[in-house]
């Protein structure tokens, strides 16, 4: 406490007109003393930089001449600053005009439907057709769901963890905040060369990675996107959604194993004794939702958290103890369903060298990832659904938003919180990590199910 | 039409995938096909309507039992544990018990055959929740129980001698 209070003292505080580090002052000042102008090569001369306090944040910050901003006393005196809360405030009201002004997505939706059918009508062709190209046109936007979320998701976890950490992250690909980072990187790593080992099983090599994305693919059918919006309303769809989201442990186990490798061998059994033993909390952590929607419809369950409590929405999240109980032991599960940091120990680089996918290259490699983040998206709409009332609106007198955007803006903001978990918590041990689900995460899944019982009994 | 396209389809999986079960060299490629045999199963679950079943079959078989086998297929160590004599001297036997079994569910298909309904398929999830908890709430209740001591046991016998 007592050492940046030094500090403080001993260096001037930097204003916004006169931002020179106070360590690069002592050069200039030293040359202008001496007539000569010969400049003494600087990259020997230079002293260290002096620590700079910042008051308003309370950091000590070494060297920071361009970055971070905390440099300044007032971020808000810079024009970059002020111009880019500007376009941020824009970008969001944008989107929300758009929604408002594109409406809910399922009239439209209805309006296209009544188009293929009048059209297929007016050839005289078999009704069947109107269904199977509405299937198609569903199956197409589920599946670009989850690779355009890759791209989204990769570029957003790269600029949220350089910011977490004091860095700028991807600048330059595209123009704007290197928006165009993942794009390019995805054709890098369709160009680079396909390596098979020679001690690898070819053939389930090769399947691996498409046994570990093509469930999360599949468990995207009966998710809701809005009201009204899912491309299969299924009756028993949080059933399905698990059912399929379980498949995915076979890829990696098949990649761990036909590697050759001991490294991928051992991240493949720890990935799937991790997935096997998370699964069943993240499992029974929802059994509570269930039981007060009484469906495993999506969209039953959204709707059954409409309505308000004197202003506060009756969202599950907001049940006293039950709902964020189940929550927090649902986000830490899905955490770890994906091998995320705090449980990233299957593929943990310093000792594994990444697992199970050590021997992976290309584009084969970059599937594993396309996945991680389809599950990283699928779990931040499970999250929404569940928790957040899918497509309600947090506030009673809004009629103007729709749903999709709510939707939308609740999955993001699950996502963030993902991203921030994983740049923020250090590495379990692998027994920490088992101890914490059977002897934590377990057992107060359980008890959160009787609290629910015991609620609804005396409701 | 459609379905019958569906059903020989799976019905071809399913059948050759069993038989790559029992004929693959490689355990662990046996523990796939098991896995891929199980999803078929699932399929045709789905195909006939029983929602619930399918995802349960998914769940159950595939996500666990598959990826149970396959874990211990890759504990079992030395690469040449992997590959196993695909015969015994019992194979006279087993066509014996293969045949049998076949005459069995022969007997059942023809006499079961063309029972199913054709109307329009239900969600089962609700009435199955209800049926198992009201009417048979005393046999789903005992073999949950009959399951937990089943687990129980296991933990016994497979703890080290010293902890005991």
């Amino acid at each position: 406490m007592s050492e940046p209070a030094k500090e403080k003292e001993a260096v001037p505080a930097a204003t916004p007109a006169n931002v020179v580090p106070a360590g690069a002052a002592a050069a200039p000042a030293a040359a202008a003393g001496t007539v000569a102008p010969k400049p003494a090569p600087k990259a020997a001369a230079k002293p260290l930089p002096t620590p700079v306090f910042n008051e308003r944040h309370g950091k000590l910050i070494l060297n920071s001449r361009y970055w971070p901003t905390e440099l300044w006393k007032s971020p808000w005196s810079l024009p970059s600053y002020r111009k880019g809360a500007l376009v941020l405030f824009g970008l969001i009201a944008g989107i929300l005009l758009t929604g408002a002004a594109v409406g809910e997505l399922s009239r439209w939706a209805d309006k296209l439907y009544a188009l293929i059918a009048a059209f297929v009508a007016a050839r005289h062709w078999p009704a069947v057709t109107t269904d199977a190209v509405w299937d198609l046109i569903k199956i197409l936007i589920v599946l670009h769901v989850v690779l355009i979320n890759g791209l989204w998701a990769i570029w957003w976890e790269r600029k949220i963890s350089a910011h977490i950490q004091s860095r700028v992250g991807p600048t330059y690909a595209g123009g704007w905040h290197g928006w165009a980072q993942t794009l390019l990187d995805g054709v890098k790593l369709l160009l680079k060369e396909d390596i098979t080992p020679t001690a690898a099983d070819k053939w389930v090599h090769a399947l691996a990675p498409a046994i570990v994305v093509a469930p999360v693919i599949i468990a995207f059918a009966p998710v809701t996107f809005g009201k009204q919006l899912a491309a299969a309303n299924l009756d028993m769809g949080v059933l399905y959604i698990f059912a399929f989201a379980g498949i995915s442990v076979i890829g990696v186990i098949m990649a761990g194993w036909a590697s050759g490798n001991k490294y991928s061998l051992l991240g493949g059994l720890r990935a799937s004794a991790q997935l096997v033993s998370y699964e069943l909390p993240r499992g029974f952590s929802i059994v509570p939702v269930l039981m007060f929607a009484g469906s495993l419809n999506l969209s039953t369950i959204a709707d059954a958290q409409a309505g308000y409590w004197h202003g506060l929405p009756r969202w599950f999240i907001f049940y006293p103890v039950i709902g964020p109980l189940a929550f927090v032991i649902f986000l830490i599960a899905s955490v770890a369903e994906t091998n995320r940091t705090p449980f990233d120990i299957p593929e943990a680089e310093s000792e594994l060298v990444s697992g199970f996918h050590t021997e992976y290259s290309g584009m084969k490699w970059s599937i594993f990832f396309l996945a991680e983040y389809g599950y990283v998206l699928l779990a931040s709409f499970l999250l929404a659904t569940f928790f957040l009332g899918g497509g309600a609106s947090p506030f009673a007198f809004d009629h103007v938003i729709p749903s999709w955007i709510w939707m939308l803006g609740k999955a993001m903001l699950m996502m963030f919180t993902f991203l921030w978990i994983r740049w923020t918590f250090p590495r379990l041990r692998a027994d920490q990590l088992m101890d914490f689900n059977w002897k934590f995460l377990l057992p107060w899944s359980f008890a959160n199910i009787a609290f629910a019982g015991l609620f609804l009994l005396f409701r | 039409m459609l379905e019958q396209i569906v059903f020989y389809s799976l019905a071809a999986l399913i059948t050759a995938s069993a038989l790559m079960v029992v004929t693959a060299r490689n355990t662990v490629h046996s523990a796939l096909f098991l896995g891929l045999c199980l999803a078929g199963v699932g399929g045709i679950f789905a195909l006939l309507g029983a929602d619930f079943l399918f995802a349960g079959q998914i769940m159950v078989y595939v996500g666990g039992i598959a990826v149970l086998i396959m874990f211990v297929v890759m504990l079992l160590g030395r690469a040449s544990d992997l590959h196993l004599r695909q015969m015994n001297k019992q194979w006279a036997a087993a066509l014996l018990v293969c045949a049998a079994s076949l005459a069995g569910f022969w007997k059942i298909v023809r006499m079961a055959g063309g029972a199913l309904a054709t109307a329009p398929v239900k969600p089962t999830t609700g009435p199955l929740g209800l049926i198992m908890m009201g009417d048979y709430a005393l046999p789903f209740e005992l073999v949950s129980l009959v399951l937990t001591g089943a687990l129980l046991g296991a933990i016994f016998f497979s703890r080290s001698e010293k902890s005991q």
